[in-house]
């Protein structure tokens, strides 16, 4: 700030945002933790009700020309958006934040706090996430299992069909297995979805990621839930309750509320 | 025949968390590039080229830690992404190149 003179120089410097806490929240969990560059400690930048979780970074490397080439390189991009989210998870569970998406970059610490002063729904939001962090659940399809279970239901539990009928039958059930595979993963990921927003304070069914699909298996869950931080134990077991017949679940995080932090309706 | 596992599977492309949960590169990028917050910053950071760049990395990404196991680049093969590395260092030598010819980067030079 103070070198007003290289403003524009590739040294200038500028602070990337990684998210809000309320003010006077967090004080000391982001003490070391190092930012984007892993030069600049993060540093709280207080507004009236809010504070930016922030760092200096450089125009030289997020500044607007030099930021679009580097967006394209992917050593780049794992690097920066990892960051992000180290920065976030060392609060996580601890101090409840808005994280805002990866880029956002201001000129000045002023730029900072007029930002936070201007958007008061940050609060609302704030007050809406406050103890809660976000699990991910990831529900997979095996379609080896669905096989085995259609072909016992059909009585033919050997591994080399004994007569030409049974072999007919074995061929007809291998077209009725995508069918078969379609339907259940629907079902189940209805089921699933109702019963894990059942444990959590909100729920987001996100779509699932076709290059997560592997030939054995299909991905019919891709959901982010909202859970308070004493609940979390609970919505584990809730996860581990579920049908588990042909299916198997990933959980991930707890993350900071990535999906939850877009204002609600109630926050505007 | 047997039926996977009901439980976590593989730990790769692992980063450690302060939860001490690891996350996976596809659920990094899923949600620090496509959800948070957005607002308007002093540097705009091109929605559009965000907005390519996560539909590419959704269509990209699991099989991201897969390559990474397998100790393949995980961007490659994407026009948009790959091939982006080297490429400043070959401008740079492009630029001492123009230097000492006397060339400079002009415009007619494209």
């Amino acid at each position: 700030m103070s070198a007003a003179a290289s403003a524009q120089g590739d040294d200038a410097a500028a602070y990337y945002v990684y998210g809000v806490v309320a003010r006077g929240d967090g004080a000391d969990a982001f003490d070391g933790v190092v930012g984007l560059d892993q030069a600049h400690e993060i540093l709280l930048i207080e507004g009236r009700d809010v504070a930016a979780v922030a760092s200096e970074v450089t125009l030289g490397e997020f500044g607007d020309d030099v930021l679009t080439s580097n967006l394209r390189d992917p050593l780049w991009l794992e690097e920066k958006v990892r960051a992000h989210d180290r920065v976030l998870a060392a609060a996580v569970e601890r101090v409840t934040v808005v994280p805002f998406r990866f880029g956002t970059i201001y000129r000045s610490l002023d730029h900072v706090r007029k930002m936070l002063d201007e958007r008061a729904d940050l609060e609302r939001t704030l007050e809406r996430l406050r103890g809660a962090v976000e699990l991910g659940v990831k529900g997979f399809l095996s379609r080896d299992a669905v096989r085995d279970r259609l072909a016992a239901e059909h009585g033919l539990d050997g591994e080399k069909p004994a007569s030409g009928r049974e072999y007919m039958l074995r061929r007809s059930l291998e077209r009725d297995l995508d069918d078969a595979v379609q339907r259940l993963a629907a079902e189940l990921a209805d089921d699933n979805h109702e019963r894990l927003t059942g444990a959590a304070e909100a729920a987001i069914a996100n779509p699932v990621r076709a290059a997560d699909e592997q030939p054995e298996e299909r991905m019919f869950l891709n959901g982010a839930y909202l859970v308070r931080v004493d609940r979390e134990d609970g919505f584990r077991a809730a996860v581990a309750s579920l049908d588990s017949t042909d299916a198997r679940y990933e959980v991930t995080g707890p993350w900071p509320a990535y999906n939850f932090a877009e204002p609600s309706e109630d926050d505007a | 025949m047997t039926r996977p596992p009901a439980t976590q599977s593989s730990s790769v492309g692992l980063t450690a968390r302060g939860g001490g949960h690891p996350a996976q590169l596809a659920d990094v990028l899923e949600r620090v590039l496509d959800k948070g917050i957005v607002i308007a910053g002093d540097i705009q950071v091109n929605l559009l080229d965000i907005e390519l760049l996560t539909i590419r990395i959704r269509l990209l990404v699991a099989s991201a830690d897969k390559a990474k196991e397998m100790g393949i680049d995980w961007w490659q093969g994407d026009p948009f992404l790959a091939g982006r590395r080297g490429q400043p260092e070959l401008e740079e030598r492009l630029k001492r190149l123009e230097r000492a010819t006397g060339v400079d980067g002009a415009d007619e030079d494209e």
